[in-house]
């Protein structure tokens, strides 16, 4: 006999399940992203933004009813929401949930009715035509009188996993690159997980701490959910290879293939001679021997995840006494407002004292490598004592988060201004005018953020061909602001040339923030260089110390 | 009819010379440069002043000493019968003030006009009490002409560094707390008293177009907008920077076809604030008389 209906606890664990299934994928699913730069990835934060809602609902338990299910999922993850696959997953969940929240029982045709609920206007090859394939599949099933739940989910499944097959056709960087639409893997990730859990499949609910640099909210969620469920595999191991002979991606995949027999929560990250392994098995002995074939080991560590247990918990309630107590002893007496408040996104020491020397408020630690979540924002938005907030965003794929926290935020005004790098930051924050309105100054600073071009010179993490330019891992690339504009095995050639791209004749100033890997004395070397091409530009150089990012450049 | 004389200060930009043609007079400032006194246009010149600026010597200004200040009014009392008085912005020197107060020694004859100008608009000032003088108007009711007229004017100036306005302390928080890090040029803005922090540019460009922004919003909103009879002075003040300053000319000019443009050289005792390089960019709205 299969299920007809899905009916309140059934949804929560569908749910559930299908968080469970995109964390499992989180690592395969970063690994689509078209710019093979070492940055914050798709898997990474769509799995932060649900488990974010994941945390809500089973906070509420088994009896819950539909309603509060539902506003679990919504609120969630539109507070947790990060980079821009975050955003649209949470905005997919608030638009489906808000039609099921009425019912008690959810019937195909209401299912159907979700789904188009859900499905914003997409643009083509990406997470949302993979929604709006399912929608539409959903709809062709119950006009054809599918009455069977089981049969229509799959049916609906199968089809958004031939859209997302087809995604490589719609857009043709993707099909360059050879990868399908990571958002929209993420989101079959999800419904694949939901409907196993609906056939009734045994599906291992431990969630693991997504691997993060920084940032903090969902981490202590996913805490939480993992001190609620059953440890299925017990034993948390870790180390790293010193590679002895070539660890290609088909290695990789092995490796990898290998580590999920026998066990979960897998992350094996591959740099150029060694190899990071994580793995939570049973068996830590069978993934040391196996990695021994590759080379030697070393930071090996290995927790018994079961003793550990009843410690986190205790460590949570401590937490929480402590966040509680907090705010009492930050309590200050209210000072006036002032009018404007400045955030911004940033990384690196010298780039946040040069955000905060222009009057920037608050800084929130973040961008390529951890984009912040729409809660994060909203906890700065809180922290800052102002009428009207600014926030620079200074990344594209936090730029969604903020435009949802602003819709989020009540008490203040919140204006996004849609910088998408670090230097369209820093003009935006130096074009802002006192005096002026905040509808004055929000027209100025996008007019103003139109004249600065930026190019940024990183490292690719594995081999690919994107704007016709063949990149092999390793290379060093400049991303300007539409592409690669550089490629090559120097720092300071593809620098140079990246900078070369970006000045024409009415080029006055060139800005260059260095980062963290790079020496003041290089850094010194390149600014002469720059100044011997382009003699007729100002130069300044200055220290960025943001990680990853050898050079951000800017040309205005 | 009372025979009205004008007098104002070297913060004018008017010379001695210039004076002469004009038909008012010039107080010269007094400057210190390393411990010794110089007048402005009288025993030290323009080149001179930045030469001595440049190698980072000690320079100040104070104000024109009463006796200074007296002594021309005495001297010009002889062929006169009134003085209209235009000192530099109050809100920049104590030199109205004083004037202010040794003027209640004249008996009415000497009216001390406080309508807080500066360089070319003060410049303006005179011009316009000039011509309201050959229009018949007594010293006191030119002095009560101009202050009712004060607001009606507008100086953006652009900065090659902070460096000089933050070590002379004539500047408010807000505008010394601009660019630290970076170099930036920050325009300031002078609207009657005060002096203060209106905007920041990282390249000439961009504070050029600032200014010239800056100008057409105050010419829309607060000076009845840019109409055919062109009832709008501008003026281009610069110090050390002429070459840029008749650049900006035609820019303005692209902008703004038709209008005559004037362009001085910042009174010294201005430029020792701001040091070289810098452009400013006003204007006025015409008297109507």
């Amino acid at each position: 006999m299969s299920l007809q209906k899905i009916d309140a606890k059934m949804l929560s664990t569908m749910f559930l399940a299908g968080a469970k299934n995109l964390e499992n994928k989180k690592e395969w699913i970063n690994e689509l992203n078209v710019f093979p730069v070492p940055d914050g990835d798709t898997g990474t934060n769509m799995t932060m933004t649900i488990m974010s809602a994941a945390k809500e609902v089973s906070a509420l338990g088994n009896s819950a009813d539909m309603e509060s299910i539902c506003k679990a999922i919504s609120s969630g993850s539109l507070r947790g929401a990060r980079g821009n696959s975050g955003v649209i997953l949470s905005q997919l969940f608030r638009g489906f949930t808000r039609r099921i929240k009425e019912e008690e029982i959810i019937t195909i045709p209401v299912l159907a009715d979700a789904f188009d609920k859900a499905v914003m206007k997409p643009k083509e090859g990406t997470i949302l035509t993979v929604a709006r394939g399912a929608s539409e599949k959903a709809k062709e099933l119950v006009e054809s009188g599918t009455e069977d739940m089981e049969t229509f989910l799959s049916a609906v499944i199968e089809h958004a996993r031939y859209v997302l097959s087809q995604t490589p056709e719609m857009l043709p960087v993707l099909k360059q690159a050879g990868v399908v639409d990571s958002g929209g893997q993420g989101l079959v990730e999800v419904l694949s997980g939901a409907f196993d859990a609906f056939q009734g499949k045994e599906i291992d609910l431990t969630f693991t701490a997504p691997v993060s640099i920084g940032g903090g909210v969902s981490r202590s969620a996913s805490l939480e959910a993992q001190a609620e469920a059953d440890i299925k595999f017990g034993y948390c191991t870790e180390f790293i290879i010193m590679l002895n002979k070539t660890f290609n991606i088909k290695s990789e995949m092995d490796f990898k293939a290998y580590l999920e027999s026998i066990g979960d929560s897998i992350v094996c990250v591959a740099d150029d001679d060694v190899v990071k392994v994580h793995v939570h098995t049973n068996d830590p002995g069978l993934a040391i021997q196996k990695a021994l074939k590759y080379g030697a080991l070393s930071n090996l560590k290995i927790d018994n995840m079961r003793l550990e247990h009843q410690e986190k918990l205790f460590k949570m309630s401590e937490k929480e006494n402590a966040s509680k107590q907090q705010p009492e002893a930050e309590n200050k007496p209210a000072e006036p407002p002032k009018d404007y408040g400045f955030i911004a996104v940033s990384v690196g020491d010298g780039i946040n004292e040069i955000f905060k020397s222009l009057g920037v408020d608050y800084i929130i630690e973040g961008g390529q490598t951890m984009n912040p979540s729409t809660a994060d924002i909203l906890d700065a938005v809180e922290k800052v004592n102002a009428k009207t907030v600014f926030i620079l965003p200074n990344n594209k794929n936090i730029i969604l988060a903020a435009n949802q926290a602003a819709e989020l935020t009540t008490e203040k005004d919140l204006l996004v201004i849609p910088t998408k790098t670090i230097p369209q930051g820093i003009t935006a924050v130096i074009n802002f005018m006192p005096e002026q309105s905040a509808d004055e100054n929000e027209e100025n600073m996008i007019q103003e953020i139109a004249n600065v071009s930026t190019g940024q010179v990183t490292y690719a993490v594995r081999d690919t061909v994107i704007d016709d330019k063949e990149i092999k891992k390793g290379d060093y690339m400049g991303i300007g602001d539409k592409g690669i504009l550089s490629v090559g095995t120097s720092v300071n050639e593809v620098a140079k040339a990246t900078i070369a791209e970006m000045v024409t004749d009415d080029s006055e100033l060139i800005s260059i923030y260095y980062g963290s890997d790079v020496t003041e004395e290089d850094a010194e070397a390149f600014r002469a260089i720059v100044e011997e091409t382009h003699p007729s530009c100002d130069v300044e150089l200055q220290y960025g110390g943001q990680p990853i990012y050898y050079y951000v450049m800017s040309v205005e | 009819m009372s025979k009205v004389a004008i007098i104002t200060d070297s913060n004018s930009g008017i010379t001695q010379t210039n004076a002469k043609e004009l038909g008012v007079f010039v107080l010269p400032m007094p400057f210190m440069i390393n411990g010794q006194t110089f007048f402005e246009d009288i025993d030290l010149n323009q080149a001179e002043f930045y030469e001595k600026l440049a190698t980072g010597a000690d320079i100040s200004t104070s104000q024109p000493s009463p006796e200074a200040v007296m002594n021309l009014w005495d001297e010009v009392l002889k062929e006169y019968d009134e003085i209209v008085h235009i000192p530099m912005s109050s809100g920049l020197s104590g030199s109205c003030q004083s004037a202010m107060m040794l003027a209640q020694d004249y008996e009415g004859r000497v009216q001390v006009v406080n309508n807080q100008r500066i360089s070319v608009t003060q410049r303006q000032s005179c011009l316009d009490a000039k011509l309201l003088a050959a229009k018949g108007m007594n010293a006191k009711e030119i002095k009560d002409f101009l202050e009712a007229d004060k607001f009606n004017s507008s100086i953006y100036i652009m900065l090659d560094t902070l460096y000089y306005l933050k070590k002379g302390g004539r500047i408010t928080p807000a505008a010394a707390a601009i660019g630290t890090l970076l170099k930036l040029k920050p325009v300031l803005q002078i609207q009657g008293e005060k002096l203060d922090a209106f905007a920041k540019a990282r390249t000439t460009n961009q504070g050029k177009s600032i200014m010239i922004n800056a100008i057409k919003a105050d010419i829309e909103n607060r000076f009845g907008g840019d109409t055919e009879d062109k009832h709008i002075w501008m003026q281009i003040a610069h110090t050390n920077n002429e070459e840029a300053a008749l650049a900006f000319k035609e820019e303005i000019l692209e902008v703004f076809p038709g209008y005559d443009i004037h362009i001085d050289p910042l009174s010294l005792s201005v430029a020792c604030h701001i040091g070289p390089g810098s452009l400013a960019f006003a204007c006025c709205r015409k008297i109507n008389v």
